[in-house]
């Protein structure tokens, strides 16, 4: 029987009593202990480990926007128009250079975050400082690239296939260049705030953001390059 | 020095817009001129504009949406009487007027009304029923709200500026590269969607980091309400596919700024790509505006049918089959497009089994009902008006699911009937009927009954008068975008429609003037307790409006309905738990850098879109030194001390006492 | 290089009692073994990246068999990157981290594989869009 003028909650009192063994749904028996099923039951996580995730998310969802360059690469491959292909865009020592440079940059970044570790105010910013030289020698080798290939007429508004070439690894190249930007202010906020919880945080981001850069070359040198100068 | 911008850009030879603007301006600056002359800035510059309170950002991005629902209706109202007047004759919208409306009208309706409002119930609710003081990057929340509205406000300049994109609301290559659209229409549609996109995407981060890692203690996943649930699977969906949508756009921007050959029907361009992609991007957009409002559905039912949701786990279950599987469905939109019949099956079969996870939810709901005690409340009624309406949506969503079907239906008035369907009845009832749930406890009174079920049956009936006869229409092989008609046949069906709009108009008035008529009663529907609906979440156990601190104690979790469980207690025994012990808490401090940074992206926009390379230089520098400012502010946080928060806390306990104290008696009079 | 030793109060925030770590951390005890990962990780990228550019330009192996070993060499070279540089690790403490990381590999896969067999199908059924435009009159 059911009185409707009478709040849910009182009601459900009732029903309690009157079907102490609670058929149909057991979730508030207060004899029972709490168990919680899952993660998370000691409430909010740490400030670090919130920024951190936070940021592992944003990179997921660039990793995401690199896959549809690629995805377009993959499906623009041999629209070439007539014009130039992926042979005669690859030049593998300079290739080489590149990735060998980048992977030292990550490396150095890595060591950077050692430092910081241990409290070192003067190794983090030397290995920063490195880790930014060997990102802007990137830079420079693939504007020297991109360079001498529109000397040779190869620039993306010429084909389907150069547009898909010079986008994915030009929106890599960009990616470096920003990333070099936020080392710089990165390395000044060091160097004045010193080693403040949300500096650490920050260094903790931008060590993750230029390893994930290092990751997506792999998959540019790999799928671009060296399987582009098989063809 | 100016690029492409002159005198010309302004409509002066065309009286709709013209007018339209004008009007427009006339209200922005009278609103301006009140609030400077009641000396109201100081307030909301502090209050509102640099808040990071999650609650205040919540209410600005319902209010940024509901202005554009109503811009984005009135362009509706636009369409449907063009139509109407259009049979064997020119109407009154010029074609390409008519086409910008079209595009306009998709466009805000998706980006700058649902979205907004979408967002803004996910930003107000999520936090308060996880039982945590904010989101996680709660200054972050800040430029993902201005950002959003620096969009909108792109899209409205186009208005009054220069010319919006006559390409649909997607804006297809090849019509949409430099040799077909030479005009900035489209440049408008992709640096406005660009940037409120990029302020999406935040928002997406956001949340998945607050549902993820910011619960309070006890609080498990299993016990998370189903609110939070959709909130986390939305959430994930911005984070996989808006990056999609931001990696399109560019390549198109880069097609018609730098003549380079993403989509264009030359030079190896692939126009069939942009569908692909932005598909990939679209298809869980919609999953992204309905997946919220199936989690206020789950609320609303369960609080007023007095009972705990059925299925609680297979709800939880199909909300993440339809996140998955959403990401697999995108072909559908363009199996005419001409893939081999094995993509198109695939991609049908796909789209058929996603019905399923909808429906495991559609029964949970009605049973959920079975057995409980319904109390045919304004939200109930929008929910009740959503199933009907949104399995009959549902229902022509697979059949337009099945190949060969949809080639004969592809693109023609019974896809936008479809569409309407499960958008209006899932997204906005389920946005209305939120927003009747919540607004007690954002503003500290109801919304007056009376009125809210008329806006409820105006618009249920007008939705079906407007849409029925578009499905037949459609079915008749009329086609969508049509600027005027040479079918007279058409003409009842299409007039039947308009008379809907006239339906739907008196119910979004009523809706206006539901919000009216409860401001001025504000005192009579005063909620003293905090919890109106006799509410089974977290957010019911603070006070209406809550402090902005949300909780003074966080609360301990422990079991599912974790409020439910605590009232239960507290009427049985007759008392509330002991008092706590209060402790000073640290709240964020408010921001200004939201304003800046979406300022400067306004002004970026409009420069990328004029070509004035100076002023984007110049303005993307600009908002480069406001991230660095902020970035070296010293202060993050603001000291709330101990007495205060006793003091908040100890008038929420004397009104939940009150209240228990009326809920124990009314338990010992039944019998 | 004596900068680099762990010292143990240079974490912020108290490691979460839930047993959690941001991406990209270690664990409190194991936090003095950076240098060693970095060594490591260097190392084990060198070795594949050198044998994937050796690989493209000599014959030694069957000629169709190159590309599947290049995507090879660079899933491992990948797999490095993760575990040396970013730490990842099957640990519960990481359990969040990773999960999100496979749901964004899921999308990507999504994406590009979706693409490429919806566009590789288009192609194979349609004219090419050129020879398609020099149709018309």
């Amino acid at each position: 029987m059911s009185h409707a003028d009478l709040p849910a909650t009182v009601e459900t009192l009732r029903r309690l009593r009157e079907d102490p063994h609670r058929l149909g749904h057991g979730a508030h028996d207060r004899s029972a202990p709490a168990q919680g099923v899952g993660h998370g039951v000691t409430g909010p996580a740490s400030k670090r480990i919130i920024v951190g995730y936070g940021f592992w998310l944003f990179l997921l969802s660039d990793i995401v926007l690199f896959s549809c360059f690629f995805a377009t690469f993959a499906v623009q491959r041999h629209a070439t128009a007539g014009g130039p292909g992926p042979h005669d865009v690859v030049e593998l020592p300079r290739v080489a250079l590149e990735t060998g440079v980048l992977l030292l940059s990550s490396y150095t970044c890595g060591l950077s975050f050692a430092a910081t570790n241990a409290k070192s105010v003067l190794w983090t910013q030397v290995f920063l400082l490195i880790t930014g030289l060997l990102g802007l020698a990137f830079v420079g080798l693939e504007l020297q690239e991109f360079v001498s290939l529109a000397a040779r007429g190869i620039t993306p508004q010429r084909s389907g296939f150069l547009t898909a070439f010079f986008g994915l690894v030009g929106c890599h190249g960009l990616h470096v260049t920003l990333a070099g930007l936020w080392l710089l202010t990165m390395m000044a906020q060091v160097q004045v705030k010193g080693f403040r919880p949300e500096i650490i945080h920050r260094l903790i981001c931008f060590n993750l953001f230029w390893h994930a850069l290092d990751i997506v070359w792999i998959g540019i040198f790999t799928i671009v390059y060296l399987m582009g100068g098989l063809a | 020095m100016f690029g492409k911008l002159s005198w010309s850009a302004i409509p002066f030879d065309q009286p709709i817009p013209l007018v339209t603007s004008v009007v427009l301006i006339l209200v922005i600056l009278t609103v301006l001129g009140l609030v400077t002359a009641k000396g109201w800035w100081p307030y909301l510059w502090r209050e509102w504009i640099t808040s990071v309170d999650h609650k205040r950002i919540g209410v600005m991005y319902c209010l940024l949406g509901s202005v554009m629902l109503i811009r984005g209706f009135a362009d509706a109202i636009m369409m449907r009487s063009q139509q109407a007047v259009a049979i064997n004759a020119g109407g009154y919208l010029q074609p390409e007027h008519y086409d910008q409306i079209f595009s306009a009208h998709g466009t805000i309706m998706i980006f700058f009304a649902a979205m907004p409002l979408v967002i803004g119930l996910m930003n107000f609710v999520t936090p308060l029923q996880l039982g945590v003081r904010d989101v996680a990057f709660p200054t972050l929340n800040n430029v993902s709200f201005w950002l959003t509205a620096s969009g909108a406000l792109l899209v409205n300049v186009s208005l009054f500026v220069g010319e919006f994109a006559r390409t649909g609301w997607l804006p297809y290559p090849p019509l949409s590269e430099t040799a077909y659209s030479p005009g900035v229409g489209v440049d408008y549609y992709l640096w406005a969607v660009q940037i409120a996109g990029v302020g999406t995407l935040m928002t997406g981060i956001n949340f998945v980091t607050t549902v993820l890692k910011m619960r309070c203690p006890g609080m498990s996943y299993l016990r998370m309400p189903m609110f939070c649930w959709t909130t986390l699977a939305a959430s994930l969906l911005i984070v996989a596919v808006f990056p999609v949508l931001t990696a399109t756009l560019a390549m198109l921007s880069l097609d018609r700024f730098f003549g380079w050959h993403y989509f264009t029907n030359t030079a190896g361009g692939n126009p069939m790509m942009f569908m692909n992609l932005i598909w990939a991007w679209g298809h869980p957009e919609v999953y992204i505006l309905v997946l919220p409002a199936f989690g206020i559905f789950s609320e609303v039912f369960s609080t007023f049918s007095g009972k705990p949701l059925f299925g609680y786990r297979s709800m939880v279950a199909a909300t993440l089959f339809i996140c998955i599987v959403s990401m697999m469905v995108w072909l559908h939109h363009f199996f005419t497009m001409g893939s081999g019949p094995a993509v198109n099956t695939a991609f049908g079969i796909a789209t058929s089994i996603i019905a399923v996870g909808t429906g495991v939810k559609i029964y949970n709901w009605i049973f959920t009902m079975y057995g409980g005690r319904v109390r045919l409340t304004v939200p109930m009624l929008w929910s009740l008006g959503f199933i009907f309406t949104f399995v009959i949506g549902g229902m022509t969503g697979v059949l337009l699911a099945v190949p060969p079907a949809d080639f004969l239906v592809h693109n023609s008035m019974f896809l936008v009937a479809h569409f309407h369907n499960v958008i209006i009845g899932g997204v906005v009832f389920g946005i209305f009927a939120g927003f009747d749930y919540w607004f007690p406890k954002a503003f500290g009174f109801r919304l007056h009954e009376g009125w809210g079920k008329a806006a409820f049956w105006f618009a249920f009936v007008g939705f079906w008068v407007t849409f029925a006869p578009l499905y037949m229409l459609g079915l008749q092989g009329m086609t969508r975008r049509l600027q005027h008609i040479d079918m007279p046949e058409w003409a009842p069906l299409l007039d039947i429609s308009l008379a809907g709009v006239g339906i739907l108009i008196v119910g979004a008035a009523c809706q206006v003037i539901m919000l009216v008529v409860s401001i001025i009663r504000r005192d009579e529907l005063r909620d003293v307790t905090g919890d109106p609906w006799d509410g089974r979440s977290l957010e019911w156990a603070t006070p209406s409006p809550p402090p902005f601190f949300n909780y003074a104690v966080l609360p301990n979790v422990e079991g599912e309905e974790a409020y439910w469980g605590i009232k239960l207690r507290a009427i049985e025994t007759q008392q509330m738990s002991p008092e706590p012990h209060y402790e000073p808490i640290e709240m964020p401090v408010k921001s200004a850098v939201g304003f800046y940074t979406a300022g400067f992206a306004s002004v970026t926009g409009f420069a990328l879109i004029w070509q004035i390379w100076w002023l984007a230089a110049v303005a993307l520098v600009g908002a480069y030194a406001g991230f660095v400012v902020f970035a070296w502010r010293d202060v993050h946080e603001l000291h709330v001390p101990a007495d205060e928060v006793a003091r908040v806390d100890r008038a929420r306990r004397a009104a939940r006492e009150a209240l228990m104290q009326r809920l124990a008696q009314q338990e010992g009079a039944a019998p | 290089m004596s900068g680099l030793e762990f010292d143990p109060d240079a974490y912020t925030g108290e490691l979460d009692q839930r047993g959690d770590l941001a991406p990209g951390d270690e664990p409190r005890e194991s936090a003095g073994h950076w240098v060693r990962n970095s060594n490591l990780g260097l190392g084990f990228s060198m070795v594949l990246t050198i044998a994937a550019f050796v690989l493209a330009q000599t014959h030694l192996i069957y000629g169709p068999a190159i590309p599947v070993a290049l995507i090879v060499l660079a899933i491992a070279q990948m797999g490095v990157h993760l575990v040396f540089f970013l730490h990842v690790t099957t640990g519960p403490d990481n359990t969040n981290n990773v999960l999100a990381l496979a749901f964004g590999i899921l999308v990507v896969f999504l994406i590009v594989a979706g693409s490429v067999w919806i566009m590789n199908s288009l192609q194979h059924n349609m004219m090419p869009m050129d020879q398609l435009i020099q149709l018309q009159p």
